[in-house]
Parts: C-alpha cells; structure tokens; sequence
C-alpha cells in the first residue's frame, strides 16, 4: 500500500503499558497487524487498511471486538465505534492522542480492573406462551377461535391475539429487567439498559464490574437462572470492553 | 512477567470454548452502535471510509410478528391451560430444569477467566500487558 490509499484503523484506547502481540490480526483482507501508537501514558490500538475497500465483513466486526474484549480482559480499554480510521499514525498522535491525552487517561483509570458484561435472557417460547395463555382469558377464548381453522378465514382474531401476546411479553419483559437490574444494583455494579433486540428478549442489560469479582456476578446470575430455569434462557458475555459506559464528548 | 490478553471470540482453536462467547449477533449489538464515536475527538485527519450496512437488530412489532405468535399459540401444547389448573402450570414454568445449558455458559465465562489468570499462555492471545514493576 502507498500513503495514499492506506489510512489507520482505530479499535481503541488502551494505557501505553499494552502491548500487542506479533499475530494480533485486525479488519482488512488480508487482515491488518495490530499494533500500538503510543503517546505519554496512553496508547491507541491500530492497523492499517486500504482505503479502496468497504470495511464491515462479518470477521472484521468480530475481529474488532475480539481485540479489544481480549484487552478488556487484562486491562482497560476505551472501545472505539466500529469503523474509525484516520489517514496517517502521526495524526493518530497529534490529533487524537495527544490532543485528549489527560481525558482519555482519566477515563482509562475510571476503568481500571472493570470490564462490561452484558447479560442477554431469551423467554422459550412455549414457556412464555403458556404462561401469558394462562394468566389471560381473552387470549385462551381467542385461541379457540382460530384452532384448527384457516389462517385466512382468522386473520383478525389472529392479529388480535399475537398482538396481545407481543404486549403481554413486553410488560413480562419489563418486570424481569427490573429484576435483573435490582439484583446487579444489589452487587453494588453500575448498570444500564439496553433496546431488545428479538420480540422473545427477556432481558438485555448490562453492567460494568471488576473482573476479579467476576464470580459474584456468576453467583447472583446462576441464582435467577435457576428462578427462571425452562422459562428464560441466561448468558452472561463478558468480560467486554466498556462499550456502553464509554461517552463521546460533544462535539464543539 | 507478562500478563495475557486473550481474545473472547472468534479465531478458533481457543483454549475455552464457553456456550455464551460472543457471536456475531452479540457482537453486531454492540459494536455498531456503542463506543466511542471517532468524529467527536477528531476533524482533519478523519478518512471517510465505506463501510458495509447492516440492519440494526430492533424489534420492530408487526403484523407479520403477530401472526406469527397467533401460529405459535395455535400449535402450543397447552393440554392443562384451557382446563383449570393454571397456576400449577405457571408454577411448573417458572421451576422447571435446563441448569445444565445455563450453568454450563456461566462457568465457562469463568473458565475463561481462570484460563487467562494462569500461568499457560494461550497460543490465540491478541496482545500482552507488560507490568512495569
């Protein structure tokens, strides 16, 4: 590649103590080497890629967040949004590095031993099913009006019942989110929310804890996996980079 | 002393391998649209590069979703439901047994912080910390 039609990813901020390995590979086809730009006491996490190309195959996007979830791991790391790149490494100093050094650091050490974890709960749908079916007799006399009749000739009482199923697992969906909160809020954790991403979303929020406490975190959730065990399908991802307890400045 | 940094997904051949890593669907919902926006630190040397859409996963309640509950409903073996005994089967709902799979994918995340903790380095690691002192 040429100066021209090469620029510098940028996955995040890191303190300038982090090394990258010699295989740490980035976005691009072929993938880009990661490596380090360091300027004082904080480091951005790099790699070059063409300019000519569209950026966002599935294995950048995973490589991406595999990089900084690996750094997230061991040490704090400010995560940047998918998709920044600047033209040359000296700006990366100058202008990124340098210019909100004492900013980035701070942050940096607001994070220090903390990482995000995101806990995603699914309903299984037969169990969620039943259970709204059984606390609703409207839906009940609507299910037997559509049983074993065509779609077509039920189409109205079959909108009808989904869409009062849709409202009854968001209002299910809303307790249980509740529940989760209070329990991490219990934990002592700093926790926010997060859109559902699937009309069958029990739960997605996140919380932002220390790693070394990781197994406290475990306990409390294997405690309402076990509440809700064959109604709600748990997972805690995690340890993540701070993707939703990073803020962006506004811009001037 | 080095400490390892590991990837936590992607890449094959890890040394854990827990049900909850991060798939792309996981990873879409929060690098698209978390993170620190690069245009808010930087001006001049920004290179506007192309990057592929892909569809932010909202739900969206539609017709076709609620057709689609209606269906499921239809199907649903509710022997029990349309009878009395409602609040035993909520109660058999909320009490019932799939530990193993979520067990299962909270122990392996601490698996992996146990594995990266170790002394064995493992061999997919994307970066290292140096300890100053």
């Amino acid at each position: 590649m040429t100066e021209s039609d090469r620029a510098i990813y940028v996955y995040g901020i890191v303190p300038a103590d982090v090394e990258t390995e010699p295989d740490a590979r980035g976005v691009g086809d072929p993938p880009g080497e990661v490596t380090t730009v360091k300027h004082g006491d904080i480091a951005a996490l790099v790699s070059a890629v063409p300019t000519n190309i569209a950026l966002g195959r599935p294995e950048e996007l995973a490589a991406h967040a595999a990089l900084l979830d690996g750094a997230a791991a061991a040490a704090p790391v400010l995560p940047m949004k998918f998709g920044a790149v600047l033209d040359t490494e000296d700006h990366v100093v100058d202008e990124l590095l340098a210019a909100h050094h004492d900013e980035f650091a701070a942050a940096l050490d607001e994070l220090e031993g903390k990482a995000e974890y995101v806990i995603k709960g699914r309903y299984q749908e037969d169990a969620i099913l039943n259970e709204v079916l059984a606390e609703n007799q409207e839906f009940r006399s609507l299910r037997e009006a559509i049983r074993d009749k065509p779609a077509d000739a039920t189409r109205n009482e079959r909108i009808s019942l989904g869409e009062g199923i849709n409202n009854a697992i968001a209002a299910k969906r809303e307790a249980d989110t509740r529940v989760v909160l209070a329990a991490l809020t219990d934990l002592g954790l700093t926790v926010a929310e997060r859109e559902a991403t699937h009309e069958r979303d029990a739960v997605h929020v996140v919380c932002l804890a220390e790693t070394a406490k990781q197994s406290e975190l475990e306990d409390v959730l294997g405690r309402l996996a076990d509440e809700w065990d064959e109604r709600v399908d748990l997972r805690l991802l995690g340890p993540l980079a701070a993707y939703d307890f990073v803020v962006s400045r506004t811009p001037e | 002393m080095t400490t390892a940094v590991q990837p936590a997904g992607g890449g094959g051949g890890g040394s854990w391998n827990r049900p909850s890593s991060s798939g792309l669907a996981d990873v879409i919902d929060t690098i698209l649209d978390k993170g620190l926006v690069i245009d808010a630190y930087v001006r001049v040397s920004l290179v506007g590069i192309e990057l592929l859409t892909i569809d932010a996963r909202i739900v969206v309640a539609s017709v076709d979703t609620y057709l689609r509950f209606a269906e499921a409903v239809n199907r649903l073996d509710i022997s029990g439901v349309d009878q009395k005994g409602l609040p035993d089967l909520v109660e058999g709902a909320v009490s019932g047994g799939s530990k193993a799979k979520t067990k299962g994918a909270l122990e392996a995340a601490g698996d992996k912080l146990r594995d990266f903790l170790g002394e064995e380095q493992p061999t997919e690691r994307a970066g290292r910390r140096r300890k100053e002192d």
